[in-house]
């Protein structure tokens, strides 16, 4: 009982004595736990929805599209091409092979489908409005989401169309000219959520596409009308098309029954769509997010151990010097051990449980389970297996950052350890033979660097993760730029709109972090140079000559390093963005980013080493003789 | 026993013979266990017959020195002031500049402090001299040694004085408190 | 060089104090002091009689509570950081107890340091930290680390260093508190040899050998001056007696 009180004692006296480097180790746990906390939510959230959706609407086991109408073979260029309209009775005979096929138990439609033009406040975009009854069909019935279903001189807005166009309930449009009124907003599982349309034939749909180039015509809107208003809006220019609902007695084999039946390239046959390809689909923008969420999650990951590295290095020194201290006075390895232990298991317990609350915290605002489907799940489920392994991770970093020192200390004499000479600085000749013709404050800042080669390396390590994450958010910016995303006549595109949210959320996540590396790697860098800047001062060297002299100790590490980041960044996108092509992001962006990042290392390094070159010399000095 | 130390005990008023060894005794502590008695007694008719002291038997007691009452005479007090003043060094025994001091503040004759003072001024010096003369010598020589061996005592001879005068200074001590 | 006459330090009324009220603690209390051009100066006491406080004080490494000091005509209390930082440069030389030299650098490197400070080319300070070097018999030394150097060729080292600039002044705060007997009489020699160059030196210790190189030594206690004493001047007695050989000689 004794020695736990003892323990408990040593903890806390240290803690209170040296808060500063225990905060900053809290924040960098709790960087990494919130970061993991949020990257295990979110990879929970994906098919959930999609199946919420299906079961509140009944959807489809195949969605098929019937057309009206095949183009006339037309030379290019030649203007649009004609529409000839396919008779009825072709169409009936379309659909009653699709209704009376082997396994379908049920059917509802088919419903007819105008091709029009929705104009809202200056915007204008094209819409496949189907027309249906306002009494709900059995199979396939669009969930709303605000306001109503269908009614005369009514349209219900798909959800995510809704979000791009920035229309809400009451609003008025125009379909072909004629006014409408927003009734309705709703969700389906027939289809995949704006812009991602893809019932045209020959036309492709992000998810079966091999290269991933959007073509334009797949911004097509979606929303229903009533039967009469459909029928109405179908013209001679625009001949209705119709959607068929069908559910099959298996519907695991519904991929087998489109390709059976169904054909993307004619215009004869159906379109037929499987739900699993629509869940695929709608799965694409969460995973989209994912997409950009798992690397940044890396990089953040990346840079929260790098600054726990770097404080642990920076005590390193304070930390051998208190085995060596607990050995002199007779305690067992095992006790120094628990010491050792013990404190760090606290700090990280503590970071671990605001990490756990932080992830749980944000995860709602980035989780958004790709708007157009059902549900949101409130709080994403912070599961029991969540929590274990987050608590876990930060178990293993104090253990790890335990063992160091521990077995150091164990490793070192007990009087190297009390005289700390257990971790003198490196010697390096050429570096020393260099800086002697550096003016004065690269002359110092050289001669920090050679001291701890590590942790200039470390830090050139964490510029570089923060610089590839920057370039890799340039590259995602001129992306969009060059494909003209978000370009499809001033509507929003979700999917962009919620990947740049997501990049924004994510940037601010890792320039926070690399701030909090920057400032522990100053410290450490600080403490070290401690009697060396001290004894400068004494020699002659002014203030500023050591401040700026600790300075270009933490620059000249992060100069390879951001350069670095460039080539990291473009490759981390290209591996993110799966083969959106190699996207180099304009030479003055990286310039000035660059410099940014540099700029920002200098300034966060300078303001510790400010502080510290106006102390007074002698206590330190004298400190040294006790 | 130096005959100044005796005469010195004198200086503050006349006293018996064995008042008298009794002080000594008392001042030389431990190492007063030593002292020959009769040794104090030989030096007090010493004294008395180069005139710098004078006895006087006492009414009713018999007529051995340690019943005497001694005082000094004005060639004593003229011989326990040079004394006082001298800053010879002593060969290696302390007993008789401890005994001074003690003498000193006793008597009220000097200020204990001003006599530790001018011996370590004139012990300095001799330490400059004979360092001087040491650093000269070539490495490894037997001249050197002894010279080393000079300075080394000295330097002990003035640690020894530098704790004389922390013990000497009450009211540096009372000072201290206040602040 | 200073011009005959001037003294090289100046300093009235210094005074340093810390904490305030119940628990304020004088350091330095009311001292004068005035050192010569060519003159040793030795400042003992007990520990903690403020005593490396002064020296501290005189050399610019830490700022006076109240009074004034000159060096070399140049008023030191009320100039600013920077300006201090050059004039320790140029015109101080420190030498510490704890040698304060850097583990990673040989003793060539370790004496042109503040020559480089200084903004000197690396060939000239090179040149000067060798002849210094040599004028402290470590010629041989200099590319030697200081975990390979006994104490005494440390703190040798650590004298050629404060001598690079050709300072006035050197202050040294007890050279010699961490070495033994026979390292005490390398830094001896040495000390004596500066004083015989006209070297300007201030030196705090508590060990007599060392204050008996000084033309002056000042008693110091609880921060103030209390005893001042001539070391220049014959002596009473020869050195026959010292060594007992009165019963011979006579």
């Amino acid at each position: 009982m004794g020695k736990i009180r003892l323990i408990g004692r040593l903890v806390r006296r240290d803690l209170r004595r040296h808060p500063g480097p225990a905060v900053l180790l809290v924040l960098a746990i709790t960087a990494a736990t919130a970061t993991l906390t949020l990257g295990l939510v979110l990879r929970g959230v994906t098919d959930q929805p999609y199946q919420q959706t299906r079961a509140a609407t009944n959807g489809p086991d195949v969605a098929a599209m019937i057309f009206g109408f095949s183009p006339l073979s037309t030379a290019p260029g030649n203007g649009p091409p004609k529409q000839v309209p396919i008779n009825h009775a072709q169409i009936e005979a379309e659909v009653r092979t699709l209704t009376h096929a082997p396994g379908v138990t049920g059917h509802s439609g088919p419903y007819p489908v105008a091709s029009v033009a929705l104009r809202y406040r200056g915007l204008v975009a094209p819409v496949e409005a189907e027309g249906r009854a306002q009494a709900p069909a059995s199979i396939e019935q669009p969930k709303v989401i605000t306001g109503t279903w269908v009614r005369p001189g009514g349209v219900v807005l798909e959800r995510t169309f809704a979000e791009a166009l920035g229309a809400s309930v009451g609003d008025r449009v125009t379909l072909d000219g004629r006014p409408y009124q927003v009734v309705g907003i709703a969700v389906t599982a027939a289809g995949l959520p704006y812009p991602n349309m893809c019932y045209y034939p020959g036309g492709n749909c992000v998810y079966d596409l091999q290269d991933n180039a959007i073509p334009s015509d797949a911004s097509n809107g979606f929303a229903w009308v009533t039967e009469a208003g459909a029928r109405s809006l179908g013209s001679a220019k625009a001949p209705l098309s119709y959607f068929l609902n069908l559910k099959l007695r298996n519907p695991a084999t519904a991929p087998a029954f489109a390709n059976r039946y169904g054909n993307k390239a004619s215009f004869t046959v159906p379109t037929l769509i499987p739900w699993q390809a629509i869940q695929t689909g709608s799965g694409l923008l969460v995973q989209d997010e994912q997409s950009v969420l798992s690397p940044g999650a890396w990089l953040a990951g990346l840079l929260a151990i790098a600054s726990v590295a770097v404080l642990a290095g920076g005590r390193m020194a304070e930390r051998i010097r208190r085995v060596g201290l607990l050995k002199a006075v007779g305690a067992t390895p095992g006790t120094v051990a628990l010491v050792l232990l013990a404190e760090n298991l606290t700090l990280a317990l503590i970071a671990a449980a605001a990490g756990l609350a932080i992830g749980w915290g944000t995860a709602p605002l980035v989780a958004s389970p790709g708007a157009a489907l059902v549900g949101t799940p409130g709080a994403p489920a912070v599961t029991l297996q969540i929590v274990a392994e987050v608590v876990a991770v930060a178990l293993v970093v104090a253990l790890v950052s335990t063992l160091v020192p521990a077995i150091r200390g164990a490793r070192t004499s007990t009087v190297s350890a009390l005289a700390d000479t257990a971790r003198p600085p490196r010697r390096r000749p050429r570096m020393i033979a260099l800086s002697a013709r550096l003016p004065v404050p690269l002359l110092l800042g050289l001669r920090l660097v050679a001291r701890r080669p590590r942790r200039a390396l470390l830090s050139t390590a964490s510029v570089a993760v923060t610089a590839a994450g920057i370039v890799a958010v340039l590259a995602f910016h001129t992306s969009v730029h060059l494909n003209g995303f978000g370009e499809s006549g001033g509507l929003g595109n979700p999917v962009v709109d919620r990947d740049e949210q997501m990049l924004t959320v994510l940037t601010v996540v890792l320039v926070a972090l690399a701030v909090l590396n920057a400032v522990c790697a100053a410290w450490a860098t600080v403490l070290d140079a401690r009697h060396a800047s001290a004894l400068a001062r004494a020699l002659g060297a002014t203030p500023p000559q050591v401040t700026e002299g600790i300075a270009a100790a933490q620059v000249l590490p992060a100069v390879p390093g951001a350069l670095l980041g460039i080539p990291l960044g473009i490759g981390l996108f290209d591996v993110a963005a799966q083969g959106a092509g190699v996207v180099v992001p304009p030479a003055w962006w990286l310039a000035a980013a660059e410099i940014g990042i540099l700029a920002a290392v200098a300034v966060l390094a300078a303001v510790p080493a400010r502080v510290g070159a106006r102390r007074p010399v002698s206590p330190i000095l004298q400190a040294e003789t006790a | 026993m130096q005959q100044e130390v005796v005469l010195a005990m004198l200086a503050k008023e006349p006293s018996h013979g064995y008042q008298l060894r009794a002080r000594l005794r008392q001042a030389l502590g431990p190492l007063g266990e030593a002292m020959n008695d009769g040794q104090v007694y030989v030096t007090l008719t010493r004294l008395e017959k180069a005139g710098l002291a004078t006895s006087e038997q006492s009414a009713g007691l018999p007529d051995r020195p340690d019943r005497k009452v001694y005082a000094l005479t004005a060639a004593g007090q003229q011989r326990v002031a040079a004394w006082l003043a001298e800053v010879s060094w002593p060969r290696p025994d302390l007993a008789e500049f401890h005994l001074k001091l003690i003498a000193a503040a006793a008597a009220g004759l000097a200020d204990p402090l001003s006599i530790v003072d001018a011996q370590r001024r004139e012990l300095l010096r001799r330490l400059r001299d004979a360092q001087r003369a040491a650093l000269a010598e070539p490495d490894g020589s037997a001249a050197g040694l002894l010279l080393e061996g000079i300075v080394l005592r000295l330097q002990a001879d003035l640690h020894w004085l530098e704790a004389c005068e922390r013990n000497w200074t009450p009211r540096l001590t009372s000072r201290k408190e206040h602040r | 060089m200073n011009e005959t006459g001037a003294p090289v330090l100046r300093a009235r009324g210094l005074r340093k104090q810390y904490g305030k009220g119940e628990g304020l603690v004088r350091a330095v209390d009311d001292v004068d002091l005035e050192v010569a051009s060519g003159e040793t100066v030795a400042v003992t006491g007990p520990s903690g009689c403020g005593k490396s406080t002064l020296l501290h004080l005189l050399g610019g490494l830490d700022r006076p509570t109240a009074g004034e000091l000159w060096l070399t005509g140049q008023r030191l209390d009320r100039l600013g950081e920077r300006a201090l930082a050059r004039l320790r440069r140029d015109k101080v030389g420190f030498v510490f107890q704890a040698f304060h030299l850097m583990d990673e650098l040989t003793a060539a490197e370790n004496v042109e340091l503040p020559a480089l400070l200084a903004g000197r080319s690396a060939r000239w300070s090179r040149q000067r930290a060798r002849a210094l070097l040599e004028q402290v018999g470590l010629a041989d030394r200099a590319g030697f680390l200081p975990s390979a150097l006994s104490g005494g060729q440390r703190q040798r080292v650590a004298i050629a260093r404060a001598l690079v600039s050709d300072p006035q002044l050197v202050l040294a705060d007890e050279p010699t508190g961490n070495l033994d007997s026979q390292a005490t009489i390398e830094v001896l020699r040495l000390l004596e040899s500066l004083h015989a160059a006209g070297q300007t030196v201030v030196i705090v210790t508590h060990d007599s050998r060392i204050a008996a190189t000084a033309d002056r030594m000042i008693s110091m206690r609880d921060g103030s001056f209390v005893d001042e004493t001539r070391l220049t001047g014959g002596s009473t007695g020869s050195l026959g007696t010292l060594a007992g050989l009165n019963g011979l000689t006579e």
